[in-house]
């Protein structure tokens, strides 16, 4: 409150401070004046009790505004803010009030009988109190927090609004929309194609566990591709005769890989996987394991992992330098197929290809009668045998092959492949949370459902959320400590 | 302190020019805000944007063709312990033509390509790669046997051949593709989307004059006729039923190909056993083709040199 000026006496007596005469001054005087010099407010005229500096003219508006105010009731000049503000302040002044930074007994304006601080909510401690000292303290403490929040408001609504929205996002299936879309999270550019029923149907009856084998594997993919919003097509691959020569049985995979794409036009990748396989980790999206960084999850160049000793790159002067390269164009925008190696070559339990013109042709020279009545009884594998020969001998297909290492997306369990022990190329790695595992082989001789099942049990335990975590931790405890109290009563 | 008047300018300006309040801001409040906003939009489009179009930029660009590129290569495969006079007429041959057209020749060996076994007529599939590798910026890749001659010079094979529009002027549309009763009969296709012209005579699909359009396909057909199991399958003629069976029983080569009639690309000299009337050579007919010339006490060589230019 500096003025421009010094205030001057006046000739009816008092002081003429042009910043102060407002008419509320006097009548907080003459009102409450004991609260009001209680709450620290300086005022320039303390020493006059009643009115002193009341003149003539100040009293004559005072009454007209007071008359005008009362009569009309809008009130909309008022000074106690509006006609809300006046019963706003009507109910503030019958609230209890906090005296805030009391200093002491010297700061009471009344007397007071009471020792304080006891049976008294005293915010401000004072220096005589001495017991209440601590939850004074943190009443400050709680006081000053309400206070900033309260500064605060405005940020922090908006804040949680975000949240809420967030929040919003992921409860409703409106996250699911967004990553099926195709041009926002693209999740229906992905199919993956589950081979079901594989050499069953006519060939053989099915008993309880492969029955829950299929139940366990087909749960496993529809939570995954509904949680990512891709496609799932669970397709039949019993024996039928669908052919008029016998030769086709079992190499049904291309065709029915053909058949999906027709089926999704608008898909991209179709991912093939077996029925003995684990999907471990749903939360690893296919886009973030693998196709947002295609090049650094995939190696075109065999060499690096190379079981069966395929020379590479090609060296016949007659081929284009891009089909004796190592990586093809090394663009990955130019892969069409991605195979995983096991320790016996191509695993087909596991793959990924692309819509192409090169698919295309791919498939439709995969099957061919001619390479089938030579090596039909060498190629046990079947399409797998006949991909790695058209790998071998056929240029074209080289620089489109892209391979991924085999745990990125077909672990195997220590049973598949395990001639020569544990290896950590091949075989699943629990600290790791490889992403899928491959019971490849494990109808020869292995226990495919209690393979299975292990995983299934892995799986859940391994993604448990935090408050499943917290129930397994308290049960853990307690049978920990039976366990203990067991043992102490034996020894 | 208040004074009735204020204080006067101090007489000793300061050395330095004052330092601007710190307590104003550089940008007021709410020009903040409009900045932050404008930020915030202009960050959710640039995400929404690049969503939009990720997928859409991957398309083809029209590759670049270095000037001077021959659009048609024409290859020829040689025997080098054949007789040098005739090897040497057959070349002239090509190249008087090449040179009349801007076209180029390639006469490869076979000994260069990895038969093992399997016949010497298999090189052609090879040598139409080993071509597309030297010359990687043409379109059309021409075979001719080496029994064959270019009877009319004149001819360019754009206008007579390759242009579209007479591509489609030309083919042959739902005929069994093997003669004589095949169910699988040619297609009807667009000028632009041929990549493989060929034509059939008495015996077969010919296997002595076509044309391949350079591209991912011709890649794929000539690796795929070139597979070693093919080789190894002891055809009856060798490479001629090989490509006899894949384009039988594989859709994608099918859909590529064009039957013309035999004598666009591949009339036959009278004196061929077995052959139609219409397929017989006549004057101004861009090909004309000797095979067996050898057989009756004659050389190719004699016969051949009066077609020669």
């Amino acid at each position: 409150m500096s003025l421009s000026r010094s205030p001057s006496p006046q000739r009816g007596g008092g002081w003429s401070s042009p910043g102060l005469t407002a008419p509320y001054n006097s009548s907080g005087h003459g009102g409450r004046g004991g609260s009001a010099a209680g709450s620290g407010r300086t005022s320039p005229v303390p020493a006059f009790a009643n009115g002193a500096n009341v003149t003539w003219a100040t009293a004559q508006a005072r009454s007209a505004e007071v008359l005008r105010g009362g009569g009309r009731g809008d009130g909309s000049r008022t000074r106690g803010g509006g006609f809300l503000g006046g019963h706003w302040r009507r109910i503030s002044i019958g609230l209890p009030q906090w005296r805030s930074g009391g200093g002491g007994i010297g700061a009471q304006h009344f007397a007071e009988k009471e020792k304080l601080g006891r049976g008294r909510w005293n915010i401000g401690g004072g220096g005589v109190s001495g017991g209440g000292g601590a939850r004074g303290k943190v009443m400050q403490i709680l006081a000053f927090f309400g206070r900033a929040i309260w500064r605060m408001r405005l940020r922090l609504a908006i804040v949680l609004g975000i949240l809420l929205l967030v929040l919003g996002f992921y409860v409703t299936p409106l996250h699911r929309l967004y990553r099926r879309s195709s041009y926002l999270g693209g999740g229906s550019k992905y199919v993956i194609i589950l081979g079901a029923n594989q050499g069953g149907g006519v060939m053989e009856w099915k008993g309880p566990r492969e029955w829950a084998i299929e139940r366990d594997s087909v749960k496993n993919k529809k939570k995954y591709a509904r949680k990512w919003g891709y496609e799932l097509e669970i397709v039949d691959m019993s024996t039928k005769k669908r052919y008029a020569h016998e030769w086709r049985e079992s190499w049904e995979k291309v065709d029915t890989i053909r058949n999906t794409m027709r089926k999704y036009p608008n898909a991209e990748w179709f991912w093939w996987l077996d029925l003995n396989t684990f999907i471990m980790e749903p939360s690893y999206s296919l886009q973030a394991h693998i196709f947002n960084n295609l090049g650094e999850n995939t190696y075109r160049d065999i060499n690096v992992y190379n079981p069966l000793n395929i020379s590479h790159p090609l060296t016949e002067e007659y081929l284009d330098p891009e089909t004796r390269s190592t990586v093809g164009d090394g663009d990955p925008s130019s892969i069409n197929l991605i195979v995983p190696q096991d320790c016996g070559g191509f695993n087909l339990g596991s793959f990924f290809v692309r819509r192409s013109a090169w698919t295309d042709r791919l498939f439709d020279i995969w099957w061919d009668p001619v390479g089938y009545e030579q090596k039909h009884m060498q190629w046990e594998h079947k399409e797998q045998d006949a991909l790695e020969s058209m790998y071998r001998n056929q240029p074209w297909v080289r620089p489109h092959v892209a391979f991924a290492p085999q745990r990125r997306i077909n672990s195997f369990p220590i049973g598949a492949c395990s001639d020569n022990g544990p290896d950590p190329n091949i075989h699943y790695q629990e600290q790791d949370r490889d992403f899928v595992v491959n019971m490849a082989g494990c109808e020869w001789g292995r226990d495919c459902w209690g393979e299975m099942y292990h995983f299934r049990q892995l799986s859940n335990r391994l993604n448990r959320n935090p408050w499943e975590k917290f129930k397994d931790w308290i049960s853990d405890g307690i049978q920990a400590a039976r366990n203990r109290g067991k043992e102490d009563k034996k020894s | 302190m208040h004074f009735a008047f204020p204080p006067r300018k101090t007489s000793n300006p300061p050395p330095y020019a004052v330092r601007p309040s710190r307590s104003t801001p550089m940008l007021r409040r709410n020009q903040l805000r409009l900045l932050a906003i404008i930020a915030l939009g202009l960050l959710s489009f640039i995400f929404i944007a690049s969503r939009l179009f990720r997928s859409s930029s991957g398309s083809a660009q029209s590759e670049y063709i270095p000037p001077g590129t021959p659009p048609v290569v024409i290859v020829t495969v040689l025997d080098p312990k054949g007789n040098p006079s005739f090897n040497e007429m057959v070349k002239q041959n090509r190249e008087h033509y090449a040179e009349k057209h801007g076209y180029t020749t390639f006469f490869p060996n076979p000994a260069d390509y990895p038969l093992k076994t399997a016949p010497v007529s298999w090189a052609k599939v090879p040598a139409m790669r080993h071509a597309m590798t030297l010359f990687p910026h043409s379109t059309w890749y021409f075979f001719l046997d080496v029994h064959a001659l270019i009877a009319n010079p004149s001819i360019s094979i754009e206008e007579h051949i390759t242009a579209p529009a007479r591509i489609e002027e030309l083919e042959i549309v739902d005929v069994p593709v093997v003669p004589p009763d095949s169910v699988i009969k040619t297609y009807a296709l667009k000028g632009d989307k041929v990549d493989l012209i060929i034509c059939q005579d008495h015996e077969g699909i010919g296997r002595e004059s076509f044309l391949i359009r350079r591209g991912e396909w011709a890649k794929y057909f000539l690796d795929a006729w070139f597979d070693p199991l093919y080789r190894a399958y002891n055809f009856q003629k060798a490479e001629l039923h090989a490509l006899e069976h894949i384009v039988q029983w594989h859709g994608t080569m099918l859909a590529k190909l064009v039957l013309v009639p035999q004598r666009i690309i591949n009339s036959f000299h009278s004196d061929r056993a077995g052959v139609s009337e219409a397929n017989i050579y006549q004057e101004g007919d861009f090909i004309i083709n000797f095979t067996g010339c050898d057989q009756g006490g004659k050389t190719c060589e004699t016969v051949m040199r009066q077609y020669a230019t």
